[in-house]
């Protein structure tokens, strides 16, 4: 791996954080039928208020089929980097430390902020948590030619705290 | 009580000394009269709360200091508070070199933008000599700490008793208090504020004489009422219920800060007024969000037609209207539902290592957290915290100021520039520990006696990075989330908070094989644990909160195959899980907490071996069994 320096790491990580952020909870809002396209093919776990949801498609199909409508309102949000070489796999298998670049990184993001279910203004603003592991997106290409998203989801657990 | 120490306490009343208590034999009546009034309330202790007094009980002097956060110094890692103290004490000691003992500041705390520090009283006046001294680049404004006035009451109550042609604030404020105190009724926790213009009282006051003295006369009680208070929540706890009946109200605007008194407020009846509509109550709109009871009888507005559909929208709580039931528990409780049903915590954990972890860190925390540090943190250990200050609340909790940390805070949504955002992650066991020294002592329930307090889930997860650099696809380790509450303890001053806080733990040289790799916090508003309560709790055998249990001794059962050669199965993956199978036959640890304390230890058989003696006085110990 080349040398980086500190703020080329923390660049590349607050960067990917941000624009997951800003990009996956308007998502769940109003533009549900993006929402598989948010997670890896491989997922170590899902957890909604404690129920297991086994992939993408399963939370998207849960958001478009159940999900009543919903406000997100992010109030905070900090990520660090958790592999500075994360081993993202290529089509002759797992990258090898020295194979690695800049954008080979696992990414720990924290989230807090509140969602209102239902679309009225005068329903409870319920407070939640929310913790994602981000990795590279090894696939080359966006779906049907669209710009492909960086970063993908490997696990993530949401929790109503308040 | 004699006449020399009530002259003394009454000088001492904040506010009072220099403005309005003058010399002279009236003022000595004035003071009698005063005295005699706070005595009548004192005494009566079942319906009262007591005036606040103005004295100590010992020899300390309370001073406030501002203007600091303008200086240089305030970019200082504690903003500056240090070199305050140090600027202060020398500045105290210089005017005076022959002095007996030196000056010194005994006690401080942070309130908003003022400090507060506790000094000898025959330093007083030294000390307030220096009002206007240039502090790195500031001038300071040093004045005596008044812990009931902060300046718009005071001007509130001096316009109410000039204009009334009372003879001082103090004595519009007692007389205040003892309509007050005649008004409030502890056990009912009510307080009647009704038919206010006809309290004989208040008519010889003059209240009422003057449109000008009206209008500034409730906002006044109002704050009269919050200064008889030592703690917010004392205040918040004492009433749930106020009446404002029969006072010919056509709107809440001279009312209007009822609400900022008693946001909680469960029961208000308003019944016998003169409002016509929604918009003469606008102004509480997204006020008193937990109403349950609400009089509107006898006014115009309760006959217009939207009047039940506008209330029912304006308190999402509100259950009865006018007397009559407009929504039953259960539909409240509805509309608290989630789509997501509410689940016990996911905690699928090897070995309890996750579980032995939460329990020793945040006793570690609260207790020693440079033991903490050195036991499970290393060079590339990462720690960084953020605040969400707009975070929902529960009921009845006011939120501390969040001074301690807003200068450490990485909230990306705020914190943009680079520079600022690298300075605020810490890396490596050294840095974490300065960051941590410097916010506030902690104290986090108990997680064995307390474990409705705490929500704790964990998995494992792959793609770690491998300090031993043996395993160059990465290694495995857990990821826990911790949410919860804590007290934060400054000085005399406890505050509540939640917390969310996130760890990936992974093999390492820490004490049991592992180490901290990722560790970010969330802190917020206290937000209690209902949110997390099932309807129907179900007992797990694997939830923290259950008695801790030694890593289990029963023999590991391996997976077919493992530790056997197989096609495409790399040598080195064999002999590594002989090793695991190994060391997981000497010691009795499961399979995934073998491979933990193996590849944390470089793979060396005999390493991991002297480590599993160090972790278990790491669980004796630190879990003081």
């Amino acid at each position: 791996m080349a040398p980086t320096t500190e703020d080329a790491l923390t660049k590349v990580s607050t960067d990917a954080a941000t624009e997951f952020v800003q990009s996956f909870y308007p998502a769940l809002q109003s533009n549900r039928g993006t929402i598989s396209s948010f997670y890896n093919q491989t997922i170590s776990m899902i957890l909604f208020n404690g129920n297991v949801v086994a992939d993408g498609k399963a939370v998207q199909e849960i958001f478009v089929n159940q999900m009543p409508p919903a406000h997100y309102e992010v109030q905070s949000f900090d990520c660090q980097i958790i592999n500075p070489a994360y081993p993202t796999p290529t089509a002759t298998g797992l990258k090898a430390p020295n194979e690695t670049t800049l954008r080979d990184k696992s990414i720990l993001v924290l989230v807090s902020g509140y969602v209102r279910f239902g679309e009225s203004r005068d329903l409870p603003q319920r407070g939640f948590s929310e913790t994602f592991v981000l990795v590279p997106n090894p696939s080359a290409d966006g779906p049907k030619g669209k710009r492909k998203r960086e970063w993908l989801i490997e696990s993530q657990t949401f929790r109503l705290v308040v | 009580m004699d006449a020399g120490s009530t002259q003394g306490r009454v000088k001492k009343a904040r506010g009072d000394s220099s403005r309005s208590v003058a010399t002279g034999p009236r003022a000595h009546t004035r003071d009698r009269a005063l005295d005699a009034i706070q005595k009548a309330i004192s005494s009566n202790t079942s319906s009262q709360a007591n005036v606040r007094q103005g004295g100590r009980g010992s020899n300390l002097e309370q001073v406030s200091i501002r203007g600091w956060k303008q200086s240089k110094a305030a970019s200082n890692r504690d903003g500056g508070i240090e070199s305050l103290i140090t600027f202060l004490e020398k500045k105290l000691n210089s005017s005076d070199s022959k002095a007996g003992s030196r000056a010194r500041i005994t006690k401080s705390r942070v309130e908003g933008d003022a400090f507060i520090v506790s000094i000898r009283s025959e330093l007083l006046d030294r000390m307030l000599k220096m009002n206007g001294f240039s502090f790195a680049g500031a001038p300071l404004t040093i004045q005596t700490y008044d812990p009931s006035a902060n300046g718009m009451d005071q001007t509130m109550l001096s316009e109410v008793s000039r204009n009334s042609g009372a003879p001082s604030t103090a004595d519009t404020k007692s007389k205040m208090t003892a309509i007050l105190s005649k008004r409030y009724f502890q056990q009912q926790k009510l307080l009647n504020l009704s038919k206010l213009g006809s309290d004989p009282d208040l008519l010889a006051m003059g209240i009422f004489d003057s449109t000008s003295t009206e209008s500034k006369f409730f906002p006044a009680l109002m704050k009269v009422w919050e200064m008889n208070f030592d703690s917010s929540t004392a205040r918040r706890e004492a009433v749930e219920s106020v009446s404002l009946a029969d006072n010919q109200l056509a709107n809440i605007t001279v009312v209007t800060t009822l609400a900022q008194s008693f946001p909680d407020l469960k029961n208000l009846d308003l019944s016998n007024n003169n409002f016509k509509d929604s918009q003469s109550l606008i102004g509480w709109r997204w006020k008193f969000r937990n109403l349950e009871f609400l009089d509107l009888t006898g006014t115009p507005f309760s006959a217009d037609p939207t009047f039940k559909d506008t209330m029912l929208k304006w308190y999402p709580k509100l259950r009865f209207l006018n007397n009559t039931e407009v929504r039953t528990a259960e539909e409240v409780a509805a509309q608290k539902k989630t789509p997501i049903p509410v689940q016990a915590p996911h905690f699928q954990d090897e070995s309890q290592i996750g579980e032995n972890f939460v329990k020793a860190f945040f006793v570690g925390y609260d207790n020693n957290r440079t033991d903490l540090l050195n036991g499970v943190y290393d060079n590339n250990s990462t720690f960084s915290l953020n605040v969400n200050t707009t975070a929902p609340r529960a009921q009845q909790t006011e939120t501390a100021a969040w001074d301690p940390y807003i200068k450490k805070s990485r909230n990306l949504l705020k914190i943009n520039h680079l520079p600022a955002r690298m300075s605020r992650s810490f890396v490596g066991a050294d840095k974490i520990r300065e960051m941590w020294n410097s916010l506030p002592q902690t104290r986090h329930p108990d997680i064995g006696a307390q474990p409705e307090e705490w929500l704790i889930e964990c998995f494992p997860i792959p793609g770690l990075p491998d300090p031993s650099g043996q395993s160059p696809t990465g290694v495995g380790g857990l990821l826990i989330m911790v949410h919860g509450k804590f007290e934060e303890i400054n000085g005399p001053k406890v505050d509540l908070r939640s917390f969310d806080r996130t760890f990936i733990l992974g093999p390492g040289g820490g004490m049991g094989g592992i180490r901290v790799i990722n560790d970010i916090l969330c802190l917020r508003a206290h937000g209690g644990h209902e949110a997390w309560m099932l309807e129907q709790p179900i007992v797990q055998a694997t939830q923290p909160g259950q008695p801790p249990v030694q890593p289990p001794v029963a023999p590991p059962v391996a997976p077919d195959g493992y530790g056997m050669p197989a096609p495409g199965k790399p040598d080195a993956q064999v002999q590594q899980e002989q090793l695991v199978m190994q060391i997981s036959t000497k010691t009795g640890m499961t399979l995934p907490y073998s491979e933990m304390a193996l590849s944390g230890n470089g793979w060396n058989l005999d390493a991991a071996l002297k480590n599993f003696e160090e972790l278990k006085p790491f669980f004796a110990v630190f879990l003081k069994f």
